[in-house]
Formats: structure tokens, sequence, C-alpha cells
């Protein structure tokens, strides 16, 4: 009896949870099959599910006509650009804040998460007057600069809390068996961080990948336009909404992105976890 | 004796965190291949202290000397001692050959030497079926093991050791115990060893420092430390069970020396004092202590009752009610003793240890230089 009941608990909780699932991704399903179908199928009343008739039309278009490529490529730049600086800074920061001690530890490490909570928007006007001020205005660099000051905050309070869980004593015991501080750090605590800074590197990745208000704000000028913003304005005007090519635009963005969770999701899930106990 | 400039020189060294006083003025000098035991309560510094000697922590006052030089501004990597931590801290990624290399690479010994060094050091401890092992794989006994290799490996001047057996169990850690005495008589180098654990101290040690609060109570061997403590601390500290420490008032002189303690009297007569008391001050306060296996059991004395008997197998333990004190009374388990027996019992005067109050110094017999 109670056996059964175990299991029809067990259908309901499936049944119920693939449904939230496909209310979610429905729009992303009808993203994937909208770049599919041929112009003629887009506007047909009442809307087929599926594709009559299966195309990659849009896709080819979108790479050889429009300017898709540099985007790509502007996105991978900021992204990798903006990770690989966070990361550097976040986890040397959390290091230090966590076995460092000097005067005034603590509340830099609330003053950093304090500026994690002010509104970018706040930001945008006073960066870009800086950037124009340094001449980095309209580039890629002034772009991870901004992603930086926000992505930053987070990525250090999220290290902090993967370093503290690190004895303390594998790191002295590194340096009586004979290496510097520095050695100590990278012959033994990056190793145990390396989860650590992987979810670190995901989350700043995932964020520089879709950032869209600083890359409307800070850039303008084609050469250096991210995906985001760089789609909106190619496919989208006040006249015409370019629907199958935007489509296409969209599942390739959103492919990089799914081949790396895929690669990572463990370490994403356990950096979850880590912020969420001990952050 | 061997050159007095040789081992290591603790002079006056304090260390203090913000307000906390971890370590307060202590002198020590530890003999070249001596096992010196750091001995006391929890917080009463001796982690401290040993992490100074490593350079782990700075000395806020004082210096370190390891053989003649002086260590104070030298990193640890520069000090030439190994450390076996509480924890093992082994390096979790690494094998447990990686593990015990690490230290060569570090002082890059070429590689040939390496592998032979591992593979010497894995045969003494018997380690050379798990070396390709990770230490999440191995036993606590092993994982010890394993951080005993990694100080070996190197061959140091100076091993640290921070309560290295507290997380085995019982067996392991007398089994453990007897390895390192064996491993320190064959390599004979200076061992430190920190413990709260007076059996580890007492068994294994040539001599016991004893710490309490950052200050040192007493530094002599384990038999001159139990048979005659230096000052009450030290007196209630060492030994299991603890010594019965009675206050009260010690009066007349010579033939008449009393100790009083409400209504008990005890003639303290053949008892040599040091200091003023001996010259017959009159009523001064005193605590005296006697160890429970320091207690005759007959038909004269004072009334005592029964109040706990604690079979131990080869001993029982006896807590006995005796003129308004719980004492404590270590007898064979021939004697038949139940609660509410009522018994006769006199402490032993000769085996008698006094102390002075409030300071609590030591004030009979011969004091050790």
């Amino acid at each position: 009896m109670a056996m059964r009941k175990k299991g029809s608990h067990k259908i309901l909780y499936s049944i119920f949870g693939w449904t939230v699932v496909l209310l979610i991704s429905f729009p992303l399903l009808w993203m994937i099959l909208t770049s599919l179908k041929p112009q003629s199928e887009l506007f047909l009343i009442p809307p087929g599910l599926l594709p009559n008739e299966i195309t990659f039309e849009h896709y080819v278009r979108l790479i050889q006509e429009t300017p898709f490529l540099t985007y790509l490529k502007n996105s991978i730049i900021l992204a990798v650009g903006t990770t690989v600086v966070v990361v550097v800074i976040a986890t040397l920061g959390a290091h230090s804040l966590v076995r460092f001690s000097y005067p005034g530890r603590k509340s830099l490490a609330v003053l950093v998460l304090y500026t994690y909570l002010l509104p970018s928007v706040v930001l945008i006007i006073p960066l870009y007057l800086l950037m124009v001020k340094v001449g980095l205005s309209n580039t890629l660099v002034s772009l991870i600069i901004a992603y930086t000051t926000f992505a930053l905050p987070f990525a250090l309070w999220l290290l902090r809390s993967f370093m503290a869980a690190i004895p303390a004593d594998l790191e002295a015991a590194a340096m009586v068996d004979g290496a510097t501080r520095m050695q100590a750090f990278f012959d033994v605590i990056l190793p145990q961080a390396i989860p650590g800074i992987i979810s670190t590197a995901l989350f700043t990745a995932i964020l520089a990948w879709n950032e869209y208000l600083f890359a409307m704000v800070l850039i303008n000028n084609d050469e250096v336009r991210p995906l985001t913003t760089g789609i909106m304005s190619m496919l989208v005007s006040s006249f015409n909404i370019e629907w199958s090519l935007l489509m296409a635009a969209s599942v390739m963005m959103s492919v990089p992105l799914i081949i790396v969770f895929a690669f990572l999701q463990k370490y994403l899930t356990r950096g979850f976890g880590a912020g969420a106990i001990k952050g | 004796m061997t050159d007095t400039s040789l081992g290591i020189h603790i002079e006056c060294v304090s260390k203090s965190f913000d307000d906390v006083l971890a370590v307060d003025t202590l002198d020590l000098e530890i003999r070249k291949g001596e096992f010196v035991s750091i001995l006391g309560p929890s917080g009463c510094g001796k982690t401290t202290l040993l992490r100074m000697l490593a350079g782990l922590e700075q000395p806020s006052k004082g210096t370190i000397s390891i053989d003649g030089a002086v260590v104070n501004d030298l990193p640890p990597s520069k000090r030439n001692i190994a450390m076996v931590f509480q924890t093992y801290a082994l390096y979790p990624h690494m094998t447990v050959a990686a593990n015990i290399e690490y230290p060569l690479k570090k002082r890059r010994t070429p590689k040939a030497d390496r592998t032979r060094l591992v593979h010497e050091v894995a045969a003494v401890l018997q380690l050379e079926q798990l070396l390709q092992r990770k230490p999440r794989e191995l036993s606590g006994g092993q994982q010890q093991r394993v951080a005993l290799g990694r100080a070996l490996v190197r061959d140091p001047a100076v091993f640290l050791l921070d309560e290295p057996l507290s997380n085995l169990d019982a067996k392991l850690r007398a089994h453990m115990r007897a390895e390192l005495i064996l491993l320190h008589r064959r390599i004979g180098r200076t061992m430190v060893y920190v413990t709260h654990d007076q059996l580890e101290a007492m068994t294994m040690s040539d001599r016991i420092a004893v710490l309490c609060d950052g200050t040192l109570q007493q530094f002599e061997a384990p038999n001159d430390i139990y048979s005659r403590p230096r000052n009450k601390f030290v007196a209630g500290f060492i030994g299991t069970p603890s010594m019965n420490l009675i206050e009260g008032r010690l009066s007349g002189t010579g033939d008449d020396r009393v100790f009083r303690s409400g209504d008990w009297t005890l003639p303290i007569r053949d008892l040599a004092l040091t200091g003023e008391t001996a010259n017959g001050i009159q009523d001064v306060p005193v605590t005296v202590g006697f160890r429970p296996e320091d207690i005759l059991l007959g038909d004269t004395g004072d009334e005592a009752r029964v109040t706990v008997v604690e079979p131990a197998g080869h001993e029982v333990i006896v807590v006995c009610r005796f003129h308004g004190h719980d004492i404590l009374l270590r007898v064979s388990p021939d004697i038949r003793l139940r609660p509410d027996d009522r018994v006769r019992l006199t402490p032993k005067v000769d085996k008698l240890h006094v102390f002075s109050e409030p300071d609590g110094r030591r004030i009979n017999d011969d004091l050790p230089k």
C-alpha cells in the first residue's frame, strides 16, 4: 500500500515537473521551430507547430548577408575577456580576503557587496563619460571594464565561500614543505579552488554574453557591437521585424552557451550550492 | 651533554593576537635530538608556539633560534623544519607518492633521487602499496603515515608535530605512539610534539614543557614532573585521575607542625619545607596535594565515606567523602568497596605536595634545579 502510494506520488511529481519544463521551454522550442520554417509558413492561421518543410535558408542568409559573424566574434571576445579579468582578480582577491589579516578586511568585503547592490543604471552615464574621457568609447575594452564592475563583486563573494572551505593547514603545509606563498597558492590552493573557479567563470561568461544595457549605451559602432545589441539593431526596425532571421540568430546565440553548459553543468550547480550555504 | 648552541632556543618569546596574549615571555631550550612534548589544556598557546617555530606565525617579541641561527625573519621554507599537522594537511589532488615527493620538488632535488627517497620512506612507513592512491582513499592511520612520510623524506633538522594522533582511534593511537618512539630513536632528530594528551607526553618524551595560559609552568622529564610538580596547576593537570588538592592552613614549627583544613588535622613534622615557611611562620594558607595512589587505607587515620566506585580492571578508582572534600583513591581490585562503606585513610606524608597560597608555588622538598 505504502509502496503504491509512493509510486503514484512519483508519477504526479513527474507530470508536474514536466509540465513546468514544457511551459518554460516552449518559447525556446518556438524559437527553434520558427527559425526552421520557410517565410511562407510564418504567419499561417491557424499556426502550425511543426514546420511542413524544414529550411536552413535563414541561417545561410544570416551568415552570408549580415554582420552576424562580426557580432559573434565580439561577443566571444567580450565573454572571454571579461571572464579572464574577473576570474583572475576575484581568485586572488578572495584568497586575500579569506587568508590574510589586515585592517579593514571585513569592511572591504562588505563594501564590495554594496557595490553589487548598486543598480547598473546609475553607473551607465558616469561610465560613459569616463570612457569618452580616457578615449575608450566604442571599444570592446570599455565594455569589458563595464562588465567587470558588476561581475567582479559577485565573483568575489562566490569565490570567497569556496576559498573559505579550503583548509588553511594545506597552505601552511606547503610553505613548511618549502614553497613560497605564491607557490603554495598555485600548487595547493588553486587546484582545490578549480570547481569554484569554473562556476565563477561560467557565471561571469553568461553575464557578459547576455548583457544588453551597457552594450547599447557604450557602443555606437557596428564593428564592435556584441550579439545582443547587434541582432536588435540589424533585424528590428520601426517598420519591420525580420522574424525568421531574428529566430535563427537567437538560436545561434544560444548554442555556444548550451554547449558550455552541457560540459560544465556539474560545476555550476556546485557553485549554486556554495553560494547558497556559505555565501 | 651536547653543544648548547645546537637545538632550539626560545628566548622571551611573546605572541599576541589583537588583545589576546597567546604566549607570554616564554623561555625554552630544546637540545638537539631531544623529544620534547608541549603539553597543556586547549587554548594554552601550545599550537601558537609550534607555529612560531615553524615560521607560520611571527613572534610579537623575543627570538627563536635553531642550531645557533636566529630564524625570526626566515620564512617556513628556509628553516629546515618539517611539520605534521593535526589534520594531516595532505594535498588532496596529489597521489601519496606526489605528496611525499612535494618537499623534495620544492628543494629541486633531481628526479632520480626523488624517486629513490620516496620509495625509501614508503618502505619505512609501509606505504609502498599505497603510493598511487589519493589521500581520500586512505584510512586515518594511513593518512597519518603519509603525513609523517612527507616530513621524513627530506631529513629536516627539526620535526614539529601538532597533535598528530588525536584523530585516530584509541588502538591505532597506541600503535602509532610506539612507532613514533621507534622512529625518533632511529633517526635521532629533534622532535617537538604538541599534545593535550598527558599519556602521549608521558610515554614518548625526554622532557615535557607544561604550558598554561601562554606561560611555561614546568619543563622537565616526565617522572620529575609527576613526582615533583612545581606548582598547583601542574599538580592538578598531570596524572589521571588527578591529584587530590585540599586547601587549608599550615602552622607550628618542627615537630609541632600541622596542616589543618576544617576539622581535619594532619601532622606533617617530617616534611622539609623551603623558603620562609621553613622558618616556622605561623598559620600560612597552603594547599596540600596527594595522588590517589599515595593514600594509606587501614585501621588508623580519619574516617571517610565511599560515594562512588569505578572499577577499571587492573585498578579501582574510589571517590570518598573526607572531611567535606571529595577525594580520589586508587586501590587494587582485591579491596572490595561499595558505596556508603566507611574507611579510614591517611595520605602518605612523605608523598605529600605542599603549595603556598595564593601563588600556588611548591614549597616542600628538594625543588629540582
